[in-house]
């Protein structure tokens, strides 16, 4: 896509979002595959969340908790999952086509330490981003009843 | 004070046992901060959460210092809590409470009240978590629940008199269920507690009341309200029903409203720099404490408390 295209696109797209444009919107057709919730747009949409979690990758494998668990990992792989998960969580239009948690973490051995300690580096790395703590708050409480199928460790 | 100190090197050995050691396994500041009783919760309310930074499978420490201030009283408390597996919290505290004006009782009777006295307060504080996940349950509406109790021994020194002419107890167990939510995505705290007590004033004017005041126990709701401004800053609001036992005893005795027993209420906000410390500052309206000898004034000032976790 031209760079002039891009931006035109990106205009439309941040004029559409805007509650006096909602209307027309709504009845103007198919919006561009990059317009979605607002706390999408916060976090920068695709652009951003591949920059958030590219920056929460290196920091979970550089803090001492959560690096046992990352380190070893398909970084690349859960990254793409990673932002898929975030993208639907933040309700943008985007599809997660990755195993369920439960699935995925059946046969790691993490604990409600590690699940809280992955929190704290997603924090950090929001944080990093300069997304305000309310944005953050929202995305948690997406994410976090994942801790159900997450942590296999039961106390 | 000597055995409250050797209960605290004791607790302090208890935490080099080899189950993990909390360091950061709680989300900061989901912990509470120290009641004045000692049990985690907001200032004045014990709450759901297990306090320290102990999660499941750790073991954590707490201790704190706090100081109250009004017109006519003070109030420091120290103590400090274990948390085990984000289960169990134990929590020991004293209180000490100056109660100076008391000496005016003497203008009633003879007690003897001394210049300068001093009401103590020991607090034994049993906390567990038996339903719910404050934080991370955010789909649905279920808080997290606790029960506890907290036993109370009073020491009143020469207000002993009043209180036995009261007819209060000078020792009393507080039983109560809290339950908590962190609404996430709103980033607001909720509590709710129910206490089933009949401490006057906490505890530091006795347990219960000679007729025609109240004996028994009553259930009291509690109130906390806290909104994280960020990951350090928080801000709220408190609201303590108090069971009021011994104003119909005043009355009886032509006295008016001289032992009237207002509800508390706080403002406060509270800082945690870090998972270590958390500091907490408030103002307090604690109505009147025995306005028969305070001029009828309404108790305010500020509630400074400091905690350091483990």
């Amino acid at each position: 896509m031209h760079k002039s295209r891009l931006a035109l696109t990106l205009l439309v797209c941040s004029l559409l979002t805007t509650p006096t444009f909602a209307q027309t919107a709504a009845t103007v057709g198919a919006a561009p595959a990059a317009m979605g919730s607002p706390l999408y747009t916060t976090f920068g949409e695709k652009p951003g969340l591949v920059k958030l979690v590219d920056d929460f990758m290196e920091r979970l494998v550089a803090d001492p908790r959560t690096e046992p668990h990352f380190k070893p990992a398909d970084q690349k792989h859960i990254k793409a999952q990673l932002v898929d998960q975030i993208c639907v969580a933040l309700g943008g239009p985007c599809v997660y086509k990755g195993a369920d948690m439960k699935t995925s973490h059946s046969n790691l051995d993490i604990t409600k330490a590690d699940f809280n300690a992955l929190v704290e580096v997603l924090q950090l790395a929001m944080e990093a981003k300069g997304i305000a703590f309310g944005a953050q708050n929202q995305l948690l409480a997406k994410l976090a009843p994942m801790h159900r199928d997450v942590i296999t460790v039961k106390d | 004070m000597k055995t409250f100190k050797t209960v605290l090197t004791l607790t302090a050995l208890g935490l080099c046992a080899s189950h993990a050691t909390a360091d950061t396994g709680k989300l900061l500041l989901t912990g509470g901060v120290s009641s004045i009783d000692g049990a985690a919760g907001g200032g004045m309310t014990p709450w759901a959460v297990i306090g320290t930074n102990a999660t499941s499978g750790e073991i954590g420490g707490t201790a704190f210092v706090t100081r109250a201030n009004t017109q006519d009283y003070g109030l420091t408390t120290i103590g400090a809590a274990v948390g085990w597996h984000d289960r169990v919290e134990v929590s020991l505290a004293q209180q000490d409470f100056n109660a100076s004006p008391s000496i005016a009782l003497n203008g009633i009777a003879p007690f003897g009240v001394m210049p300068g006295q001093h009401i103590k307060m020991d607090i034994l504080g049993i906390k567990l978590k038996v339903a719910g996940d404050a934080v991370l349950d955010s789909d649905t509406w279920m808080p997290q629940i606790a029960v506890g109790l907290e036993h109370k021994r009073v020491s009143p020194g020469s207000l002993g008199s009043v209180l036995k002419f009261l007819d209060t107890q000078t020792s009393g167990t507080d039983v109560y269920v809290s339950a908590t939510k962190l609404l996430l995505a709103q980033s607001v705290l909720l509590n709710g507690t129910l206490r089933y007590t009949n401490a006057n004033q906490n505890g530091l004017l006795g347990f219960g009341s000679g007729a025609p005041g109240r004996s028994s126990r009553s259930l009291v709701p509690e109130f906390s309200v806290a909104y994280l401004l960020s990951k350090n800053w928080a801000v709220g609001a408190e609201y303590r029903v108090k069971p009021n036992n011994l104003e119909a005893l005043g009355r009886a005795a032509g006295l008016g409203d001289a032992l009237a027993e207002d509800n508390w209420k706080d403002l406060f906000v509270a800082w945690a720099p870090n998972k270590r410390t958390s500091v907490t500052l408030a103002y307090v309206d604690l109505g009147r404490i025995v306005p028969g000898i305070t001029g009828n004034r309404k108790q305010t000032g500020y509630y400074l408390s400091a905690q350091l976790a483990f």
